[in-house]
């Protein structure tokens, strides 16, 4: 690993970087705020308790009367978790692959930092921008928890689904990145990963609901990130060894091959 | 230790798979001694730049083996940091500036001076505090030569470095090849662009279809090949005299308006018997074409395609 090149990757990528931090935040907030309004003892609340359950494991609308099951359902159960997905795919798919292909990476390589150097020092970046992102919105959620009237979730616990949020992100990171070190190309990275995260969505919200396809959820990288309900039981580190574990796997094998591959030229040539 | 900074052995280059693959290396055959600063010639698509990415471990080779300052650029991934690197279409990320960009590369060679980058930068007058996105193409080439020649690396490697550079940037990159040739760096340059090659090399090898075709030094190919004399004289002279010259070919003796002579001949070798002749009448004129590198060139070419005809790459 080398801090040089982490550093300057983070820096060279900083406004995207911290745009992205604030927009998944600006959108969590704005889910949280309604909170007062949309569940607790509303009347919303109330209707949505009697929509066919099947419907309401599938969109996550459990317990919507409760903060933990409102907050499982929207603020952490789509949005900003497929945020940090496309964020997450789309800085892994940029790190190797995206600088390959505009024709850049070859001026680093042709320095003395080896490829396996380079690509995990590139891959801790990406890691740690969707831990900033992570942290960033868990300090955002801490501070508006009294005045939106969360209290019920418990400091622990929400940091315990911002830990699992961000295990999740840098699976799908890991995956895309893993791709692209592997081929070269952001195409395949940003395609895989986008297909991988889709498919992980279905896995647990519709796909179990066909009958015989119930053990669909334990394969989802989207179960094992809120299937085992942070909000209420805090870190499930089962869960948060699967996430962890696909994603070196997927890291790994990339930088192997990535290791042995030749590099492609990139960019338009005259 | 080797006193070779470059060394390849029957080095192989196949791109993509059996059927749809190409051969970009037929065996290549190389060696550049330290110090010295050699020339690589060769049309678009010989292999000049498969070479050289494969020099920088940015390829790997089908077959063969290379060793650079020593090791095989495989093992050795420090080594690269006594190589200079400048591609003749230098890219790199528009988001930093200039300075930004140097320090960097700089700290994975370990640091460079900032000094050092300064003196650069003013030489070549090129403004380090401007993001290099906005730059012209020519003043990013610039961070490039920077880049490749600020550390004062063992060996430089440069692909057709100065193609799209304006004449002034050629001229001060020519000054730059010929002060590490004086600090005793290897340079080892890939170019189509002859007159640059004339200017600093003291060897060229000419590659051909992924093979090399010849290697020589540039004196000498220059000595060898032919040149067109004109010279004129006062008054008439003795034609057989020069019939007689050895080295002369095709004389021709024609005559001036005012009653002089002009006499043109085709010269190879040394212009020495020639000069001494003509002094015992009086010459008004003289006029010796330099013999271009590029007409050397292409003889070997001509040459080339006889021999090794049918030996293209399989495309």
């Amino acid at each position: 690993m080398s801090v040089t090149v982490l550093r300057k990757y983070l820096r060279d990528n900083r406004r995207g970087f911290l745009g992205w931090a604030l927009s998944i935040t600006a959108v969590a907030a704005m889910y949280s705020s309604m909170w007062p309004v949309m569940g607790g003892n509303s009347g919303l609340a109330g209707a949505i308790d009697s929509f066919p359950e099947a419907l309401r494991e599938a969109f996550h609308l459990q317990d919507y009367g409760t903060a933990a099951g409102y907050f499982g359902s929207t603020v952490y159960g789509l949005l900003v978790p497929i945020l940090l997905a496309v964020f997450a795919v789309s800085a892994g798919a940029r790190a190797i692959a995206g600088d390959e292909e505009a024709g850049t990476l070859e001026l680093v390589l042709a320095h003395p930092v080896g490829r396996v150097r380079l690509a995990v020092s590139r891959w801790l970046a990406v890691l740690s921008a969707i831990l900033l992102a992570g942290a960033v919105l868990l300090v955002v959620e801490l501070a508006i928890r009294v005045p939106a009237g969360f209290t019920a979730l418990s400091t622990a616990n929400l940091a315990a689904m911002t830990f699992q949020l961000v295990l999740f992100g840098c699976c799908f990171a890991s995956i895309a990145f893993g791709i692209g070190a592997w081929t070269g190309r952001r195409t395949y990275a940003t395609v895989g990963g986008a297909y991988l995260t889709v498919v992980s969505y279905l896995g647990d919200s519709f796909l179990p609901q066909i009958k015989g396809l119930h053990w669909s959820q334990y394969l989802s990288p989207f179960h094992w990130y809120l299937g085992g309900e942070p909000l209420v039981n805090g870190i499930r580190w089962s869960h948060c060894a699967l996430l962890a574990g696909v994603g070196l796997i997927f890291a790994a094998i990339g930088i192997r091959g990535f290791n042995r591959r030749d590099i492609a030229q990139g960019g338009a040539r005259d | 230790m080797t006193d070779l900074a470059i060394e390849a052995t029957g080095l192989v280059k196949r791109y993509g798979n059996a059927r749809t693959g190409r051969t970009a290396l037929a065996g290549l055959d190389l060696a550049v001694e330290r110090g010295q600063v050699f020339g690589f010639l060769g049309p678009n698509g010989a292999g000049k730049t498969t070479t050289i990415r494969l020099l920088l471990d940015l390829l790997r080779p089908t077959a063969g083996s290379l060793r650079v300052l020593g090791v095989d650029p495989r093992d050795s991934p420090k080594t690269r940091g006594r190589v200079g690197y400048l591609a003749g279409d230098f890219r790199i990320d528009g988001r930093q500036t200039g300075h930004e960009a140097l320090t960097y590369l700089g700290d994975l060679r370990g640091g460079v001076p900032a000094a050092r980058i300064t003196e650069l930068a003013e030489r070549l007058d090129l403004d380090l505090g401007r993001r290099i996105g906005t730059l012209s193409k020519g003043n990013r080439q610039k961070i490039g030569v920077v880049q490749a020649f600020m550390h004062r690396p063992e060996l430089l490697i440069l692909d057709e470095p100065t193609s799209g550079l304006d004449p002034f940037l050629q001229q001060r990159f020519v000054e730059l090849v010929q002060e590490a040739d004086g600090n005793g760096q290897t340079v080892f340059m890939s170019s189509h662009v002859l007159s640059e090659v004339q200017r600093t090399c003291r060897r060229v090898g000419i590659i051909r279809d992924g093979e090399l075709v010849t290697v020589a030094d540039v004196e000498k190919l220059r000595r060898s090949a032919h040149r067109t004399i004109e010279i004129t004289f006062a008054s008439e002279i003795d034609t057989a005299v020069f019939d007689r010259l050895p080295g002369l070919q095709n004389v021709t003796v024609t005559g001036t308006p005012d009653g002089g002579r002009v006499l043109r001949a085709i010269l190879t070798g040394s212009p020495d018997t020639l000069v001494k002749t003509a002094a015992r009448f009086e010459v008004t004129g003289l006029l010796a074409e330099e013999p271009e590198l590029e007409e050397i060139f292409f003889t070997f070419y001509g040459h080339g395609s006889h021999t090794n005809g049918t030996k293209g790459p399989a495309s």
